[in-house]
């Protein structure tokens, strides 16, 4: 392996590559489109239902309710809970007929008006009814026999639940290297296709040289870009050296992806062909992070699974190498089967 | 200009279409996602809580609960079972019910409920399913509530379901995918091989080839957008209306891959831009997704007028009274983005053989 024809070689692809203003400002104004979406959307989870109360009468269990996500907030009339309800600053308004105490006393049935906007989903009604039917259980003093054994299984997350856009971080990071892939593919196989790969291998140039320029090149590209984008949305805030080894691994993921989808295309289209059905199978586990509970066991098969994941736990839980190190190792076993398969498919098309 | 030989040419894209790549991409990719977003999205981004139920015994309660509007309920068979979904975000809670379950709450001998929470459940949603199972349990023990409740409903704003709000982001596609990415390759394929300057050494002009190709992604990209309608019974009471707005979207779409065909040298250059400017172009799709994002947001986006009354008229009814400036500005869009593409065609004819 000669460095110096190698540094020459990276120099070469990197000067042609910013030295063509589009590509570069294509590149920067792809990433600073990620970071606008991301801090575009909802840095909070609401994770109370805001319910109005109006009543003239005194109920402990109404105006004490204390149950977690559930806030019974009390109105002076009858006309500013309907607006609240209609400003959307409860998802619904609750009034209490005056003589609601002598009603039960008296073994009648009160009647209470919940309002809702009109545009609150069906199961919203249907579960604040339940809420208001519970505490009226509660109120007359039926009590249930049943004895409720609670176990909480996994990370208890109540008041600080994962903002959307931080559980869009990895998706987000994964499309950026993977985009890189379909770019690395494509200008090796225009390469082959020109006949400059054969050009370039009768100088002193040997195979082991050129792909390793290129696969620098690639993982240099794919690693700076998704460095960049993880640490301005912050995801670098807990555990930064976990992050950057898992995109540094992540990179050379898909260099040798980008090697392997180079051999099989002959053209542009073909290259486009693979890369998306490639694209799509990498960002699964992505979407697995996103909407949790959606995948199941196989998605493990994905390599870039271990990536989602370490990104995931370790800026968004804090997880540590002991919790992490064996995706990261698993990840590397990925790195050097596609990096190893890419090359030997790749240099026998050059043959 | 001539028709016979654009005829010509339309059918030879035709012919060689379905070859493409991009051409079964532009056909496949919106009815694939049409269908996973139907199957699969309309509970993933449903904000109802998820129960999960193990029944250990023969309880009428797995009945009750399979029926809740208010929840999506899932059925386990064993404790295992549920505790793995549960701990996987699968479902919110997870509910065993133990052997003689029924015969304990009917005859008010207490009894053991097991419930597993996943720690990343909405506090929300622990209390809603609460409450709801609570609720439950009452109605088989038969205990009647106590109060009588009415509900009222204000203002008259719609709920849209999650389905509704991703309409606009597959339309956009099936019109976009079609409409843009086919005249787009086909040209630069053309000027990649040189095949352009065989094409115009005999009478056929720039603008026969131009129409040619701008015909076949506009075709393509107007089916594609009925389908996709079709697919998700979208069709409204206005179907005239609604394939009027789907063919101005296309010819924007038609457009906008024309100009960029004139404009770009290769297909690297292309997807680069996609990379990039594909964002903008589903953008006003983001606004339907999140409703909290002000609507002047999407204005800003030419796509905005080609969505915004799609859906007025496939999910509100609406009638032309209500779409006509959108639909006018959508005219004078498509009128400005033909002006420049004539204008890219008459200043670049050299660049492009």
């Amino acid at each position: 392996m000669n460095l110096r024809i190698i540094g020459a070689f990276i120099s070469k692809d990197l000067s042609l590559f910013f030295r063509n203003r589009f590509f570069a400002s294509m590149t920067v104004l792809g990433i600073i489109v990620y970071i606008a979406i991301y801090f575009v959307m909802p840095k909070q989870v609401d994770e109370t239902l805001q319910i109005g109360l109006y009543t003239q009468a005194t109920l402990p269990f109404f105006e004490q309710v204390q149950e977690e996500g559930l806030t019974l907030q009390a109105v002076d009339s009858e006309e500013a809970l309907k607006e609240g309800v209609v400003e959307g600053e409860y998802v619904a308004g609750v009034v209490l007929p005056a003589d609601i105490l002598e009603s039960f006393m008296s073994g009648q049935k009160p009647r209470i008006s919940v309002y809702f906007a009109s545009d609150a989903p069906p199961e919203i009604k249907e579960s604040v009814e339940s809420i208001i039917r519970e505490l009226a259980f509660l109120q007359a003093g039926q009590v249930l026999p049943i004895e409720v054994t609670e176990e909480i299984l996994g990370p208890d997350m109540l008041g600080k639940q994962i903002p959307p856009r931080d559980r869009m971080r990895p998706l987000f990071a994964v499309l950026l290297l993977i985009v890189e892939t379909m770019g690395l593919a494509n200008l090796l196989s225009q390469e082959v296709e020109r006949g400059t790969i054969r050009a370039v291998l009768v100088t002193p140039m040997s195979v082991i040289d050129l792909f390793a320029a290129k696969g620098a090149v690639g993982v240099g590209l794919a690693f700076i870009q998704s460095v960049l984008f993880i640490a301005v949305v912050g995801g670098m805030n807990t555990q930064p050296l976990i992050i950057l080894v898992a995109l540094l691994l992540g990179a050379v993921l898909v260099t040798g992806i980008g090697f392997l989808i180079a051999a099989l295309g002959k053209d542009m289209m073909s290259v486009m062909a693979w890369g998306i059905m490639i694209f799509v199978l990498l960002s699964i586990p992505s979407f697995g992070v996103a909407f949790p509970g959606t995948v199941t066991d196989w998605i493990k098969a994905v390599p870039s699974y271990y990536l989602v994941d370490t990104i995931h736990r370790a800026a968004n839980f804090g997880s540590g190498w002991g919790d992490i190190w064996y995706n990261l190792l698993i990840l590397l076993g990925f790195d050097i089967a596609f990096f190893w398969i890419g090359i030997i498919v790749l240099r026998r098309k050059f043959r | 200009m001539s028709l016979k030989r654009i005829g010509f040419l339309l059918g030879k894209e035709f012919l060689q279409g379905p070859k493409n790549f991009i051409f079964v991409w532009a056909v496949v990719a919106p009815v694939v996602i049409s269908f996973v977003v139907s199957l699969a999205f309309g509970s993933l981004f449903s904000e109802k809580p998820k129960l999960g139920v193990v029944d250990e015994g023969d309880s009428q309660m797995v009945a009750m609960i399979t029926g809740l509007d208010s929840a999506i309920t899932r059925e386990y068979d064993t404790v295992p079972a549920i505790t793995n979904a549960v701990e996987s975000g699968s479902v919110d809670m997870g509910i065993v019910l133990p052997q003689g379950f029924d015969e304990a709450i009917s005859q008010g001998e207490e009894t053991e409920v097991r419930i597993y929470i996943w720690g990343e459940s909405l506090a929300k949603n622990r209390s809603i399913l609460g409450v709801t199972v609570t609720n439950l349990i009452r109605e088989l023990a038969g205990q009647e509530a106590p109060v009588e409740i009415d509900t009222i409903t204000l203002g008259d704003e719609i709920n849209i379901p999650w389905n509704d709000r991703l309409l606009p982001f597959i339309v956009l596609m099936a019109v976009f995918i079609g409409g843009l990415f086919l005249p787009s390759t086909s040209v630069i394929n053309e000027k990649v091989k040189n095949t352009m300057v065989a094409l115009v050494v005999t009478p056929t002009t720039i603008g026969d080839i131009f129409v040619s190709k701008g015909l076949l992604g506009f075709i393509l990209s107007l089916v594609m957008g009925i389908i996709i309608l079709v697919l998700n019974q979208a069709f409204g009471s206005q179907p005239g209306l609604l394939v009027m707005v789907l063919a101005l979207g296309g010819i924007m779409a038609t457009e906008l891959g024309l100009l960029c065909g004139a404009l770009i040298k290769d297909l690297t250059s292309l997807f680069t831009i996609w990379k990039m400017g594909g964002i903008l172009l589903w953008a006003p799709a983001f606004i339907y997704l999140f409703p909290q994002i002000p609507e002047w947001v999407g204005m800003i986006f030419p796509t905005y007028y080609v969505v915004q009354p799609i859906v007025q008229i496939s999910q509100q009814g609406s009638a032309w009274a209500d779409i006509s400036v959108n639909v006018f500005v959508l005219i004078g869009l498509n009128v400005l983005f033909a002006g420049i593409v004539a204008l890219v065609l008459r200043r670049r004819r050299v660049y492009l053989v």
